[in-house]
């Protein structure tokens, strides 16, 4: 039986989608559709951020290294490489799944603070070797992607926006998949309480090691893609701490919980950035507006907009049938299982 | 941060052709790693369009520049073009500063099939990749600034000639580029290098290089800096008592701050320059007046480089008769391709890759201000060697 | 092979930077202590405190060192507050994850506001003494270098004496192995650990000051900072303020003397491999207590 606020969810999500595919006919100039493709891209890199942040709550600062390594590791397989683009995206990816063991290895054995730790480093270690290793990563000049297809600029941002929406619809169904498994309920008792975790029998390592482990080969797809999109790669940029941080941003504003926080999250932020970009033109202000922000939803909102709005819709819910109690099991055991975590908390 | 530089007057004597503005985008690192030279061509571009439409603007339109601030970072300079192309529908662009930035830009305007007369982008590489519509307003390229010196040097005496060298360049294709141009031709000159280091942009500690640089005794220092490393390369040098018989480097020397900011020990240092506030070409008498009137001080190099690129894409819209995006700009390139323009660095005209035909002057510090050494035929000073100690 | 003087001359640059080093590690590592909290924001004071040594000296001509008398107790006032309004204020399950992203918030904000009020231009103080050195057996020590260097070795002292011999100190230290125990003991901890941070704090500006004699700063500087002095705690053990100082000297001194084969930035990457090594080998640190074992 289908209630008010699972109707509401479900068109929701269909409005989303039918947003996300319209949104290239509606743009009125290559340039907003060149927005749009940054957008998806920043959702896309903060659902695979949320692998690790929203199951284990792990905060990782590092994802931005890890999307950079992708984009390079796509972009040398097809300039150095000779490979196909697209099968250099996904070796690409798979270099840095791969890559991903040692670093997690290295960053989950012990908790919380070191694991930040390495994941800042993982940055400014990478911006290091990539800038000095200059005969193979062309260092501070950059390394040029050759283009994947022959096409004009606004068509060439029409097909990459088809393809990160693609590839964003993959990357929450795995969230999605992982969410109702049993593996996903190990890993968020992880989040709530690892030494109790541990002491019922959960693999706690492994399962950390794995979800990173594919949190970073999506990151990686979603930086290989960039790559083929913007075709210029830049040390600085690409190893940059800020893009670390706006992901994390994005999927807390959104809420880690929600399979759908982080796109939210990247939307707002996303589309907040191009805006004041294109009203304001470029000021530290952007670094000033993100800090705020991002101070402000750690101290008042940690669960995130979804969650909040969640709660609006269902005090509205709880007045409008007061009287009558219908819940599956399954919401009952849900709805019982947030409130112990809540009161866990 | 959006400067707009209104349209002061519009002519009254053309009449027709509207009086709607020619608008040029342009995307400059007005903050950042390139900020100095990043304003300097800003101010460049600024003289232009307030001289053009001074004179009642450009085929009876004035001129408005848009530029936006990339912050010396790639990313941000493309999605500056493209919002200037692709949103704002400006009329024409004009190339950004560096090097780094110049060939991810050149490929937005090249993919919307734009005009791209450039400022900035000297390095090799930039001619490399294929660019149809992109041309260089300056005389040389990076790697063939020294070539006066070179040949300078070798033709010393044996027993005068310097034995030794050391190169320290920003890895940054321009900034290598002058340094390896010289080292080249030093080391195929029989003079040895003794230390080459490269250094991220972003490197602030230069102790450790100046450790090295010191240690070798090298006659000749070469630095591939563009401001801010170069200072600080000579002041850990100077720390460590370090007195080259012979010192170049590219950009740094030219920028006003660079005397107070080694403490004015500038004597004998030497800089390349494609500009000179004296030449006698036609349209560079009327830039410096104007320019100075207008800023309160002579024009640079980065000034002149920026001006000299609106006279080149003046030249062509004078000549084709029109400026709007779409067949206009194609028309716009062949016309550049074809023709030779006089500007303030003198009689320009390219390759086919957009490649300038010509050659460098190198300037020295002497007396307190920087002049002219080498070539000999335009030379306002003698060449000091060897340097005195700073 | 590198002659000896550049091998002499390096191991002086090395002590030398590994000073300022430890001054600042040993900041960032009481801050851990403390609250289990990694500053990220640490260096982003230390570069505000080194901007307004220069904005100083470049306004009204007043030499860095002088700036102190300002930046010293504002910076002091300012981890109290710190500590006081906002870290108090997060979920003490979630405060490790949660106290990172509000510094690195901080850090942001910091560095946007430096930013916006001197834009990303590179900045140096011009001192008279700034390209004047001393000879010390044929190796050349720059005169700001060695100001840096006494100005960090004096406040590491003032900072070891005041935990060792004041009641403040051994209240801190007990704070640091058992907040708990110490509540119990009768110390006030909360007052304690906002004072921690406030010398946290003061740390920073002395260090901010200390580099602004001979470094070129701008905003994102703070990054490159906040790397290897990360890697220097953990490296050291995470709360333990001597192990900070003595990581901080072996590093130091280790990049110097790696630049002579590898050059700058491969010289670099020691602090990372250090702290990867140190993560899989020990990851407890090698200076450190039991205390960084859980965390």
């Amino acid at each position: 039986m289908l209630n008010a606020s699972r109707v509401l969810k479900i068109s929701a999500v269909v409005l989303l989608a039918v947003a996300i595919l319209a949104f290239p006919s509606l743009a009125p100039n290559p340039y907003i559709l060149s927005a749009g493709v940054l957008v998806l891209n920043y959702a896309v890199l903060s659902t695979s951020w949320n692998f690790v942040g929203g199951f284990t709550g792990y905060i990782s600062l590092g994802h931005g290294a890890l999307a950079g390594l992708g984009a390079y590791g796509t972009g040398l397989l097809v300039a150095k490489g000779g490979l196909p683009p697209f099968l250099a995206l996904f070796v690409g990816a798979g270099l840095v799944a791969l890559l991903a063991v040692p670093i997690g290895f290295a960053a989950l054995r012990v908790r919380g603070a070191s694991f930040v730790i390495v994941s800042i480093s993982l940055v400014l270690i990478l911006l290091l070797v990539f800038q000095s290793w200059a005969s193979v990563t062309g260092g501070s000049r950059g390394l040029v992607v050759p283009r994947p297809f022959d096409l004009s600029r606004p068509e060439h941002h029409r097909v990459f926006y088809y393809l990160f929406a693609a590839l964003l619809a993959v990357a929450l169904l795995a969230w999605w998949l992982i969410d109702r498994s049993r593996f996903g309920l190990g890993l968020k008792s992880i989040r709530e309480d690892e030494d109790k975790a541990e002491a019922l029998g959960t693999a706690t390592f492994s399962y950390k090691l794995i979800v990173f482990v594919v949190s970073a080969g999506f990151t990686a797809l979603a930086g290989g893609m960039y790559a083929l999109w913007f075709g210029d790669l830049d040390p600085v940029f690409q190893f940059s701490i800020l893009t670390g941080s706006y992901l994390v941003l994005m999927a807390l504003l959104g809420g880690v919980r929600q399979l759908f926080g982080p796109v939210t999250g990247a939307i707002i932020v996303g589309v907040a950035l191009e805006y004041f970009k294109v009203e304001y033109g470029d000021t530290p202000l952007h670094l000033v507006a993100t800090g705020l922000l991002l101070a402000l939803v750690v101290l008042f909102m940690p669960d995130g907009i979804l969650p909040a709005i969640g709660d609006l819709l269902k005090r509205f819910d709880r007045t409008q049938r007061s009287s009558i109690r219908e819940v599956t099991a399954a919401e009952l055991r849900e709805q019982r299982l947030t409130e112990a975590n809540g009161a866990a908390r | 941060m959006i400067l707009t530089l209104g349209a002061c007057s519009s002519g009254g004597e053309e009449t027709g052709g509207g009086d709607d503005p020619i608008v040029i985008g342009v995307s400059l690192p007005l903050t950042g790693d390139f900020s100095e030279p990043g304003k300097g061509v800003q101010q460049g571009y600024e003289a232009w369009a307030k001289i053009v439409n001074d004179k009642g603007g450009l085929l009876g339109r004035p001129v408005e520049l848009k530029i936006l601030d990339d912050q010396s970072n790639a990313d941000r300079v493309v999605a500056d073009y493209e919002q200037l192309i692709g949103k704002d529908e400006v009329d024409l662009v004009f190339g950004p500063f560096s090097t780094r930035l110049v060939v991810p830009s050149a490929r937005v305007a090249e993919e919307y099939d734009m005009l791209f007369v450039e400022p900035a982008g000297a390095a090799k590489e930039v001619f490399e990749q294929g660019f149809k519509n992109l041309f260089y307003a300056a005389p040389a390229v990076a790697n063939d600034h020294y070539n006066h010196l070179a040949e300078k040097i070798l033709a010393m005496p044996a027993d005068q000639r310097p034995k030794t060298a050391a190169y320290a360049a920003m890895d940054d294709p321009f900034a290598q580029g002058t340094a390896y141009g010289l080292k080249e031709k030093l080391e195929a000159g029989g003079v040895k290098t003794v230390v080459n280091e490269v250094y991220p942009p972003n490197t602030t500690d230069f102790s450790g290089i100046a450790a090295k640089i010191a240690d070798s005794k090298a006659d000749v220092l070469v630095g591939g800096s563009q401001y801010q490393d170069g200072v600080n390369l000579i002041v850990a040098l100077q720390q460590l008592g370090y007195q080259p018989k012979l010192a170049a480097f590219s950009t740094a020397p030219t920028n006003p701050e660079f005397a107070s900011a080694i403490g004015n020990k500038t004597e004998g240092v030497l800089s390349p320059t494609g500009y000179s506030q004296d030449a006698q070409y036609p349209s560079n008498k009327e830039f410096v007046e104007k320019y100075t009137a207008q800023f309160g001080k002579a024009p640079e190099e980065d000034q002149a480089n920026g001006y000299t690129t609106g006279e080149v894409v003046a030249a062509a819209v004078t000549a084709v008769g029109c400026a709007e995006q779409g067949e206009c700009q194609q028309k716009l390139v062949d016309w550049v391709r074809a023709n030779t323009v006089d500007t303030v660095v003198g009689p320009l005209s390219w390759d086919e890759t957009g490649k300038p035909k010509g050659a460098h002057m190198i300037q020295q510090w002497v007396g307190g201000d920087i002049k002219i050494v080498l070539p000999e035929d335009v030379k306002e000073a003698e060449f000091l060697y060897p340097k005195p100690a700073w | 092979m590198p002659s000896g003087a550049l091998l002499f001359q390096s191991v002086l640059l090395g002590l030398l930077l590994g000073g300022l080093y430890a001054l600042l590690a040993s900041g960032l590592t009481l801050y851990f202590g403390i609250m289990r909290v990694v500053m990220i924001a640490h260096s982003a004071f230390l570069i505000l405190a080194a901007y307004l040594a220069w904005y100083l000296h470049e306004q009204a001509g007043i030499d860095p060192l002088l700036s102190m008398i300002v930046t010293v107790p504002l910076f002091f006032g300012a981890g109290v507050g710190l500590q006081r309004l906002l870290l108090t204020r997060l979920r003490p399950a979630t405060l490790t994850m949660m106290s990172v992203l509000l510094t690195f918030a901080i850090a942001l904000l910091i560095e946007g506001l430096l930013g916006y009020a001197f834009t990303g231009t590179q900045r140096r103080i011009n001192l008279g003494y700034g390209s004047a050195s001393i000879e010390v057996f044929g190796a050349r020590i720059a005169v700001v270098k060695l100001i840096a260097f006494v100005l960090a070795v004096v406040a590491l002292s003032a900072l070891y004496l005041l935990m060792k011999k004041t009641r403040f100190g051994w209240a801190l230290r007990a704070t640091i192995q058992h907040r708990d125990a110490a509540r119990l003991l009768g110390i006030d901890t909360d007052r304690v650990a906002g004072f921690g941070f406030g010398i946290g704090l003061a740390t920073a500006a002395i260090g901010g000051t200390a580099l602004s004699l001979d470094t070129t700063i701008y905003p994102s500087l703070h990054w490159h900072w906040i790397g290897p002095l990360m890697a220097i705690i953990v490296v050291g053990g995470l709360g333990s303020v001597p192990g900070a100082a003595m990581a901080a000297l072996v590093l130091g001194m280790a990049q110097s003397l790696l630049q002579i084969p590898l050059g700058t930035t491969w010289a670099q990457t020691v602090f990372y491999v250090a702290l990867f090594a140190t993560l899989a080998i020990r990851p407890q640190g090698f200076f450190g207590g039991r205390l960084a074992q859980r965390f």
